[in-house]
């Protein structure tokens, strides 16, 4: 077992993990965070994506151990639970980019990592950024809508810029039992 | 309204009332902000995690399982191999199946296994890692026995894969048969050999089940399912439970596409396993598990034939169809009687004839994928015509206009006994036409072909059509104190946005906001019967149920205001959910809190719907390399009325993108021993947003003439229209004279082989 210092969504936990747990089991089975969902294993999918300070990461190719002492947000800290909406998260919602929604939160991740490299993406770079996430419901096409809507109206100051990395001051301490 | 979407609007050649109006949905409300909750996402307390040992042998003798060693590591609370049960449950036939009898599905493996993937032992612990540990540790003696891949061999080879019985399991036919002077003295006969390859569901949530056992010996089950009622009749069945002591509950589903609507044999084992450690466990599949299978879909060998006179008109069609339905016949074994039945597709052809054979493999068990048996007919009657106007040197939409059955014919049985509804079929190809510049890509191709100069260009045709829906279903409306409606109904939303849809025709009957309805499905403990989700039924069946069931609680309403106020049923009024009597009036809710519960019932079985359309493709293909580039992607559909236009055209986008997965990339590949090759995503390629072209939709719209509603099937169509265009598009481009020589997927590397003779011929 090894302690690691996590901070999720602006909480900080605390928490003995075995070397070989993966970032996103340690989210979802130890932390709660289940938003965050697995759908491959292999790193194709990028149902995973979570932002690993402020970087676009596939939490299934992530070993829990090296997030230590870093700041993990997932598709739970974009928006303040019942606040505004995230643009992205709007943007999805306007322009239908989900069905069944499994792929959505890291989509939705994902895009949030390309707008903050790429303010203003073409449809070409919108493909080409995104393609490590797959979608079987969609077809994509409602996905780059989504994303040039989100673009607009985060360059209009329509909404927040891509969530800050939380700062790590005195955050809300939870230890987690082992 | 309708999205507004840059260049492709959709155009309503003829318009339904009541379709345009199109709320946001409701779901994402919680999808957006991750708080979806699907099977995994449920952490109860005390939970048992199962991992499956499953089968490396593809067809095989099974000595002792050894899970000693297994059974000794720490924090391991079970592991057991159907040597350990008393009994071991099996699937229960589906749908009236008889191919099971004798072939049934064991929870886990006796005396011998028929797949690799076939669960031989469960193992239970408290965290998942140390159960994936003790999986390993469990040893299997197991000897090869010879393996058959294949349906067509597989039902001529001397290997029994089940005892004393045929690899056959179904046969049969459809049609009569064609008289051999109409073969000899028609003026063209064609023929084509045509594979539907093993395709992967890949919904992005793979199987996933939970159970809690109750005190009274029942069981409370979670299931990413399509059809909970289904699953409770037979967990019943194979348990020896009485239904009331089961509840299924289905929590939001990542995707299904049809390989969730069956009760498979882990399902079984996690039921007892439950059971016996009166424990909750749970069984969330990874991906190499569910790539391996089962389900897989589709997996047909098939064999057309088609006659016609001198000017094109078709005199007769044959199909001959050998289905892979895996080592155990499942729900596998009704897709291609699907097939069969609507094999003509859109066309007046005087004599059908289809000799279909469901064979038992060592490939894992199929099922439904979605359009399930719809997408193999369609590609097979539409490269045949394709090959058909090939030989005859006609344009392959003159063709398809020719032959087409003509609107004022409708509705049309077919010589296979399916009765198409309503519609216009010419129109439809017309419309696609127009849409792609039919005439002007036939004039570039022309170009292409005459200077011999950029890529060769294809265009191609699908027009399909569809057999949507099947059975009854449940809906029910009840009028609440509060002033809000309960709906119930019996189908099961897998992402297509009920809860938003299925209110919005209950609000439009009633005359109320939507907003004021709430929909409740997918719980058997709250809807009291239901066939679930598949077949595109779910708006054309569960619907119209709901349809109605608003309809017979306003007559409902009408009928206990009258008896209250003691005057004759005619002279009370139902508005926007009041009914009035002269001064008098009173609101539902108000109705219902005076005199009691107001709730209808429906149990509606429309018969089945056929939607149809025209999908038209134009494709490029890099000479050198062989890969295909598609330029434009048409796809003309009526679906019937519509109710929500943003939902069907996201599901039209999303079908077609599956669709372009077969024609071009998607294959479950085994390997001479029956082992699968395609473990993770990175060998089986289900597109990406690089690979999905734009795609232009255009609807029409004839309305089910057989509902009050009149929505047909939506769904299913984009993977039906679209590997047929695709391929007919590559065919054409490669100009290829025999059209078996290319299968899908359409790799670079299938058209580079297949461009080879053209390219020799043409001394390029």
């Amino acid at each position: 077992m090894t302690r690691i210092k996590l901070n999720v969504d602006g909480v900080r936990y605390d928490d003995d993990v075995e070397p070989r747990t993966l970032l996103v089991q340690h989210l979802r089975d130890r932390i709660g965070k289940v938003g965050t969902v697995v759908g491959c294993d292999t790193s194709n999918c990028g149902a995973c994506t979570v932002l690993l300070d402020g970087v676009s990461v596939k939490s299934c190719s992530v070993l829990a151990v090296q997030a230590d002492g870093k700041a993990v947000t997932t598709i739970e800290g974009l928006a303040e639970p019942g606040g505004a909406l995230h643009p992205v998260q709007r943007a999805f919602h306007e322009r239908h980019a989900l069905q069944c929604g499994y792929c959505t939160p890291g989509m939705i991740m994902a895009s949030v990592s390309l707008l903050a490299d790429n303010p203003d993406p073409t449809d070409a770079e919108i493909r080409e950024g995104l393609e490590g996430n797959l979608c079987r419901c969609t077809g994509y096409q409602n996905i780059v809508r989504a994303v040039h809507d989100a673009a607009a109206a985060m360059a209009d100051g329509g909404g927040a810029a891509p969530p800050q990395v939380p700062a790590q001051a005195a955050p809300e301490q939870r230890e987690v039992a082992v | 309204m309708a999205q507004r979407a840059g260049g492709d609007d959709s155009e309503f050649t003829r318009r339904a009332a009541d379709g345009g109006s199109a709320p946001s949905r409701r779901e994402d409300a919680r999808l957006v902000r991750g708080a979806g909750c699907f099977v995994a996402d449920l952490l109860p307390e005390d939970c048992l995690e199962v991992v499956f040992v499953s089968s490396p042998v593809a067809h095989g003798e099974m000595g002792a399982v050894d899970v000693d060693d297994a059974r000794r590591m720490p924090g391991v609370a079970a592991v057991w191999s159907a040597a350990d049960l008393p009994a071991v449950p099996q699937t229960p036939p589906m749908l009236g199946i008889t191919a099971s009898a004798g072939r049934a599905w064991p929870a886990l493996a006796v005396d011998r296994v028929r797949y690799v993937g076939q669960p031989v032992a469960i193992v239970l612990a408290a965290d998942r890692y140390v159960a994936e540990d003790a999986r390993d540790a469990v040893r299997l003696d197991i000897s090869p026995l010879p393996v058959l891949l294949d349906p067509t061999d597989a039902a001529g080879s001397e290997v029994e894969l089940f005892l004393g019985m045929p690899n056959v399991a179904v046969e049969k036919e459809y049609g009569d048969p064609i008289d051999p002077a109409v073969w000899r003295d028609a003026a063209v006969v064609v023929e084509g050999n045509y594979r539907q390859q093993l395709l992967a569901h890949t919904s992005m949530e793979a199987r996933a089940i939970l159970i809690r056992p109750e005190d009274d010996d029942g069981l409370t089950v979670w299931c990413s399912h399509q059809a909970p009622h289904r699953l409770r009749g037979d967990l019943a069945a194979a348990l020896g439970l009485p239904e009331e002591r089961i509840r299924v509950v289905v929590p939001d589903v990542g995707g299904a596409f049809g390989g969730k609507s069956e009760t498979y044999p882990e399902y079984l084992a996690v039921a007892v396993a439950a059971r016996r450690l009166g424990r909750t466990v749970r069984w969330v599949e990874d991906r190499a598990e569910a790539l391996t299978g089962p389900p897989h879909g589709r997996g047909q060998n098939q064999r057309t034939r088609m006659a016609a006179d001198a000017d094109g008109r078709i005199l007769a069609y044959e199909l001959t169809i050998d289905a892979d339905v895996g080592g155990y016949p499942h729900l596998g074994a009704f897709v291609p009687l699907n097939t069969s039945v609507m094999a003509a597709g859109a066309y007046q052809i005087p004599r059908v004839h289809v000799q279909t054979r469901c064979v038992v493999t060592n490939t894992a068990p199929t099922s439904p994928y979605r359009g399930a048996g719809r997408p193999e007919a369609a590609t097979a009657i539409e490269r045949t015509v394709d090959t058909l106007a090939r030989r005859l040197g006609m344009d392959p939409a003159k063709l398809r206009q020719r032959n087409f059955i003509r609107p004022d014919a409708l509705p049309y049985r077919t010589p296979t006994g399916f009765q198409y509804d309503s519609g216009d079929y010419p129109a439809a190809l017309a419309l696609a036409m127009r849409t792609v510049d039919y005439d002007g890509w036939r004039a570039q191709q022309a170009q292409r072909r005459r200077t011999g100069t950029g890529a060769p260009l294809g265009i191609g045709i699908c027009s399909y059509l569809e057999r949507s829906g099947n059975a009854w279903e449940f809906g029910s409306v009840e009028a609440c104190p509060d002033g809000t409606y309960l709906a119930l109904s019996g189908c099961c939303s897998t992402g297509q946005g009920h809860e938003t849809s299925f209110p919005q025709v209950v609000a439009s009957v009633l005359g109320v906001e939507p907003e004021l309805i709430r929909l409740v499905e997918a719980d058997t403990a709250i809807v009291p019967r239901g066939i679930g989700s598949y077949s595109s039924r779910s708006m054309q069946t569960g619907g119209a149920a709901l349809h109605r069931a608003a309809g017979a609680l306003m007559e409902q309403a009408r009928g206990r205001a009258a008896e209250s106020w003691a005057v004759p049923i005619e002279e009370v009024t139902y508005r926007a959910g009041t009914v009035s009597a002269g001064q008098r009036r009173v609101s539902l809710a108000d109705l219902a809190a005076a005199t009691g519960p107001l709730r209808a019932d429906e149990v509606f079985e429309p018969p089945q719907a056929a939607p149809y359309g025209t999908y038209i493709a134009v494709v490029e293909v890099e000479p050198e390399l062989g890969t295909v580039s598609v330029l434009r992607l048409v796809a003309v559909d009526d679906y019937g009325v519509v109710i929500n236009h943003v939902i069907v055209r996201g599901q039209s986008y999303g079908s077609i993108a599956q669709g372009l997965g077969q024609a071009l990339y998607e294959q479950v590949r085994y390997d001479p021993d029956g082992v699968p090759e395609t473990r993770s995503l990175l060998d089986y390629l289900i597109p990406t947003l690089s690979e999905v072209p734009p795609v232009t939709l255009r609807e029409m719209c004839t309305p089910n003439p057989n509902t009050a509603l009149g929505a047909k099937g939506a769904g299913e169509a984009g993977c039906i229209g679209a590997p047929a265009a695709v391929i007919n598009a590559v065919v054409d481009a490669l100009d290829l004279d025999d059209p078996s020589a290319i299968q899908m997927p359409l790799t670079p590397f299938a058209c580079w082989q297949a461009r080879q003779p053209a390219l020799a011929g043409a001394g390029r």
